[in-house]
């Protein structure tokens, strides 16, 4: 989506809201009750989806915050406070509780994440229902009997449209693709420098709930604990971003719709059972339709569905022909000789030495190949460098610095660049998106136009210029090998750790790979060391081999005097190849 | 005894395997190699019934086994040693020699494999009840071994077992592979190592790009004396 | 020293502990198999269990059959539940990539959380139920011990050892374990990942329903009871470890215990946000138990 149909987005949003406001003028209350009830239950789910779609962490307590912030709200409220600061204190003081929750939070990942926020809903439950001197426990609080609804009404539109607003900043910012490529592969993403504070999105999305909380709880003019924490309709928010599409724009204004309409449906012809039903709903979206219903291929069929169905992929205004080369800057002279250092590496895997004391230096500029058998180590160096993992002992140094403590992105900062041997792209970005994330994690990264533009260049470099705009599921497994160089480029690195791309090439395209490494090096100053099984392709470029073998170095120097290597032939050949030539 | 006839398989939208064609008659020792990535894992998934074949066709003696279960493989007597062994590190060395056994058809003769086994690996014996994750790389291959063996496999086929295994141990193993072999178990052995390959090996199929490129007699393959160099493309 | 604790009180709080924690424990087991091997959140684990306790008490109240009947005729019930659930609607979801996984695993399991309730509240009213026991007291020394709470105690240990035996002796239980290990290794020895993981859910949901027979005994269920137990037994798992039984074991006890110190020396009400604060206390001052706990 370009920036125009941004705002025409938000320009459709503005008039759905305009009208919507009319809604009390002329409509019979039990309707505004209804629409009501489409706005809060729209801006919990969207809200929801900020974390739970965009950045992939399922969190179910979400409705907890719309409860604390109706206390909040009633608590001020009825000690003499004006709406509008009741509104902001409920806003603010639940934005700070659930800050301090998600310290712990977030040390937890995937299902666990989810474990442990479902277990937020009865805790706040139970402190509304027991903390009577200041919630008045289960009795709940009664709010002064004013004709509020008008005001309230007006207050929640407006919340509405601004969590829609939201969205698209959030979704179309450089930010929200950053956030998604969290949501794809955490770790890749810190590995090329992204460092994005969940805890963010998150007390964002607890202070938008909290406010429709307040707002509700003004609305009805009475909360109590059943009200605001009931566990029966706490996950129906959440149901209903996840029926309509999670991470769409449209998806969870399709689901609350939906939903809403049904359950007054149900409600109507169904005296008993209706929540029976409602749950089987839920329940054959998850079996059949788990992306939801704007994803499915059948609501797709339809015209005006499909137009709403389109997963958002940044694009660049500029089009036509790609520039050649590559934006990098080589390195200022006067820099460190020595650009990474291994001292005494070591990495165990409980019983298993998979790194022994390795010690390597490479200097700047030089082209170093790393060879041995499967299992011999090469690629978990690679990790231990790039930190994936931890070092059992030993330092690594890039510019003399050591970086064996440091997070991953900040290794990435520092200057290291690697791919990995299977390749982990952002499987729901396209081509452009994934490389565009990598410019954007540099530590002085570029406009978010630049960056979509400056995507291209890398791009076209590894030869993927023609799918510069597909999504990366289509790919085959070698262009996702170019993709991963690509990435890897974009962050500038100093250093780039190249983990076995040639296999599966064929020997013209092995010969175009080796001339851009050669130019890596001569031109834009890069430092490489690449793990590779194809000796011809290696023996073109390299200046120094190293071999690995039981996580040892066996043996370091040029690739001939290296493959005569006695130790060397054994490895790979076995004993006879070191014997004497049969007569 | 096992016949592989232009074999297809596809995994992921992307095609593998294109055209592999092998032939192992009982009793022999026959290698399958080549580089990286060409298909050799992939083949032997293939064979065990856990990578779809799209195009060929498998046969154990009569027996079309192309896609069939791979219960159904087990029991008709091939078993598996996989790259990466594959073990469940927090069971005890026994239970996972155990698990060898789990089909119906084999559970009667547990405590027999068990101790042929223990026979085969004496260490194994003593680590018994060892957690098979604390073992040793090498050690760890052997239970590998072990737990394929303890289905009675007619066919043994073995995906690089010497990774991450300490070269003295690697006598050993291949000690009792000559063994087993002696034992009439027909096996295909996958390795990197050419000549670790063609020293235990009648003969040996080499795959490049996902098809069988070339056949031969060790004895023929070891007196190429540029054999390696161009197997492992230095030219 | 002028204040002496009273043991009295200590040792029967500790018992009456004891008592609820192995029943949260039983109740956390059967969840930690189930997400140990076929890796499913299952939301509606406590709903499942509310329905069979709901059950249990009807069949002791109309029909006036002995408990050791009820037990004998629920357990196997809840199996085959257990095995459907899963083979309908839960083992083609295990198809898809993780995060359509955990999604729809959410939806499946939240939706069959609703209907349960519902259809439980329609078919046999939303009153509370319990079974009530008649039942003689021991007194060991100050502390006060019913005859059922006994019984409870023994049935609650005998399943967990039998659950252990289980798993630990029979083939099927091995293959369980060896699955939630290593499923390539397990598919190598002929054992399928997705039946076992049916037979996983199948096992899970007649533990349940054990814990759910003996639970009603005690306390008192409704059809909507089954949602804070199902978050009792997720904190249990998250602190003891998924897959880790003793240490689910003792998390569990853990979590009886406090509830009944909290229940006496502060409030009863407070008692149920104990667990959810344990949790969150736990991950704040050790993160090492937030590594991905898989049975290692």
């Amino acid at each position: 989506m370009t920036f125009l149909q941004e705002k025409r987005a938000i320009g459709i949003a503005f008039i759905a809201a305009v009208l919507i406001a009319f809604v009390p003028s002329f409509a019979t209350s039990y309707t505004v009750s209804m629409v009501m009830l489409l706005l809060l239950f729209y801006t919990l789910a969207q809200s929801w989806d900020w974390v739970g779609g965009e950045l992939g962490y399922v969190n179910l307590s979400h409705y907890a915050s719309y409860g604390i912030g109706a206390y909040v709200f009633a608590i001020a409220y009825t000690n003499g406070a004006h709406f509008l600061v009741a509104l902001a204190l409920a806003s603010l003081v639940t934005s700070v509780i659930i800050a301090l929750i998600s310290i712990p939070l977030f040390r937890l990942q995937g299902e666990y994440f989810a474990f442990a926020t479902l277990a937020l809903l009865p805790l706040f439950d139970i402190l509304a229902s027991n903390l009577k001197s200041l919630t008045n426990g289960t009795e709940g609080i009664i709010l002064p009997a004013e004709q509020v609804t008008g005001i309230a009404f007006l207050l929640m539109v407006g919340l509405a449209f601004l969590t829609f607003v939201t969205t698209t900043l959030i979704v179309h910012s450089p930010f929200g693709l950053v956030v998604r490529s969290i949501r794809d592969d955490e770790e890749a993403a810190e590995s090329i420098g992204v460092r994005v504070l969940p805890r963010k999105i998150m007390v964002i999305s607890a202070a938008i709930a909290a406010t429709a909380g307040g707002i509700h709880g003004w609305y009805l003019s009475f909360i109590d604990p059943g009200t605001m924490f009931g566990l029966d309709v706490a996950l129906v928010p959440i149901a209903m971003a996840l029926l309509g599409g999670s991470a769409l724009l449209w998806g969870p204004i399709v689901g609350v719709i939906v939903l809403v309409f049904l359950n007054q449906w149900l409600l109507a012809y169904f005296s008993i059972l209706h929540a029976a039903f409602y749950g089987l709903i839920i329940l054959l979206v998850g079996r059949y339709l788990p992306g939801g219903l704007l994803r499915s291929s059948l609501v797709r069929r339809i015209k005006f569905v499909s137009l709403l169905a389109k997963e958002h992929h940044e694009r660049s205004s500029v089009s036509g022909n790609i520039v050649e080369g590559l934006d990098l800057t080589p390195p200022a002279s006067g820099e460190q000789d020595v650009a990474l250092e291994c001292r005494s590496v070591s990495k165990n895997f409980g019983g298993n030495a998979a790194l022994s004391d390795v010690s390597l230096t490479v200097r700047r500029g030089e082209i170093v190949g790393l060879i041995g058998a499967n299992g011999s180590g090469k690629t978990t160096l690679f990790n231990c460098i790039s930190r994936i993992y931890d070092v059992s002992s030993g330092e690594v140094l890039v510019d003399g610095q050591p970086i064996t403590g440091l997070r991953k992105d900040e290794v990435a900062h520092a200057g290291i660049g690697r791919t990995y041997q299977i390749p982990r792209s952002f499987e729901r970005m396209t081509v452009r998106e994934n490389v565009t994330t990598a410019l954007l994690g540099r530590s002085d990264p570029p406009r978010f136009e630049d960056a979509l533009n400056e995507a291209a260049r890398f791009v076209c470099y590894v030869g993927l210029g023609h799918h510069l705009d597909d999504s990366v599921s289509t790919l085959s497994a070698q262009k996702r090998k170019s993709l991963e160089l690509a990435r890897a480029l974009a962050t500038s690195p100093k250093i780039l750790l190249i983990d076995e791309v040639a296999s599966g090439l064929t020997p013209t395209e092995i010969d175009q790979f080796v001339a851009h490494i050669r130019e890596l090096r001569d031109r834009y100053g890069l430092t490489i060391i690449w793990v590779e099984h194809i000796f011809s392709a290696l023996a073109q470029v390299v200046d120094r081999v190293v071999v690995l073998e039981q996580g040892k170095v066996i043996a370091n120097g040029t690739l001939d005097v290296v493959l005569t290597d006695e130790a060397v032939q054994r490895s790979y050949f076995g004993a006879k190849a070191a014997e004497t030539e049969p007569c | 005894m096992l016949t592989v006839s232009n074999l297809q398989v596809e995994i992921d939208r992307l095609q593998i395997l294109w055209d592999v064609n092998l032939k192992l008659e009982v009793g022999e020792r026959v290698g399958l190699l080549g580089a990286n990535g060409a298909g050799k894992s992939t083949t032997m998934a293939a064979l065990l019934g856990m990578a779809r074949a799209n195009g060929g066709s498998i046969h154990l003696f009569e027996d079309d086994i192309t896609n069939a279960a791979t219960t159904r493989i087990l029991a008709a007597g091939i078993g598996l040693v996989p790259e990466g062994r594959q073990l469940f590190p927090a069971l005890s060395v026994e239970e996972n020699l155990r698990m060898g056994c789990f089909l119906r058809a084999h559970r009667k003769a547990y405590r027999e494999r068990l101790d042929y086994v223990y026979d085969l690996f004496p260490i194994l014996k003593e680590k018994s009840r060892q957690m098979a994750g604390d073992l040793s790389g090498g050690q760890q291959q052997m239970v590998a071994i072990g737990r394929a063996m303890m289905g009675q496999p007619r066919l043994l086929l073995l995906d690089e077992p010497f990774i991450g295994v300490a070269p003295i141990v690697v006598t050993t193993v291949l000690d009792v592979l000559r063994r087993i072999a002696g034992n009439g178990v027909t096996v295909l052995l996958v390795e990197q190592n050419v000549h670790r390959a063609l020293e235990f090996v009648d003969r040996a199929y080499v795959i490049d790009n996902g098809r069988t490129v070339h056949e031969g007699q060790s004895k023929a393959l070891l007196n190429d004396g540029a054999f390696a160099e161009k197997f492992l493309g230095l030219e | 020293m002028a204040y002496l604790p009273d043991f009295g009180i200590l040792a029967q709080l500790l018992i009456n502990g004891i008592l609820l924690g192995g029943l949260y424990a039983l109740i956390a087991f059967g969840l930690s198999v189930i997400y140990g091997v076929a890796g499913i959140l299952n939301f509606a684990h406590g709903t499942i269990l509310a329905m069979i306790s709901i059950a249990a008490a009807i069949l002791f109240e109309s029909l006036r059959l002995p408990l050791a009947v009820i037990l004998l005729v629920l357990t196997p019930a809840g199996f085959v539940f257990g095995w459907v659930f899963h083979k309908v609607l839960l083992s083609p979801l295990q198809a898809r990539e993780p995060h359509q996984r955990t999604i729809g695993t959410v939806l499946v399991t939240v939706g069959a959380l609703i209907i349960i309730g519902d259809v439980t509240a329609v078919l046999a009213g939303a009153e509370q139920r319990v079974i009530r026991l008649s039942s003689t007291f021991f007194e060991i020394g100050s502390v006060i011990v019913s005859g059922t709470q006994i019984g409870i105690l023994v049935a609650v240990s005998v399943s967990m050892i039998a659950l252990h035996l289980f798993l630990v002796m029979s083939w099927t239980g091995s293959s369980i374990r060896a699955v939630a290990q290593n499923r390539i290794g397990a598919a190598l020895c002929g054992a399928d990942a997705s039946n076992t993981s049916a037979m996983t859910f199948a096992i899970g949901a007649s533990i349940v329903a054990i814990a759910g027979v003996l639970y009603v005994i005690s306390y008192p269920v409704n059809p909507y009871s089954g949602f804070p137990l199902t978050v009792k037994a997720f904190s249990i798992i998250l602190l003891g470890g998924v897959g880790n039984l003793p240490g689910t074991l003792i998390a569990g006890l853990f979590l009886g215990v406090a509830e009944a110190f909290v229940a006496f020396y502060w409030a009863p009400q407070w008692a149920p946000a104990i667990s959810i604060i344990i949790v969150l206390g736990g991950l704040l001052l050790f993160p090492g138990l937030a590594r991905t706990r898989r049975a290692a």
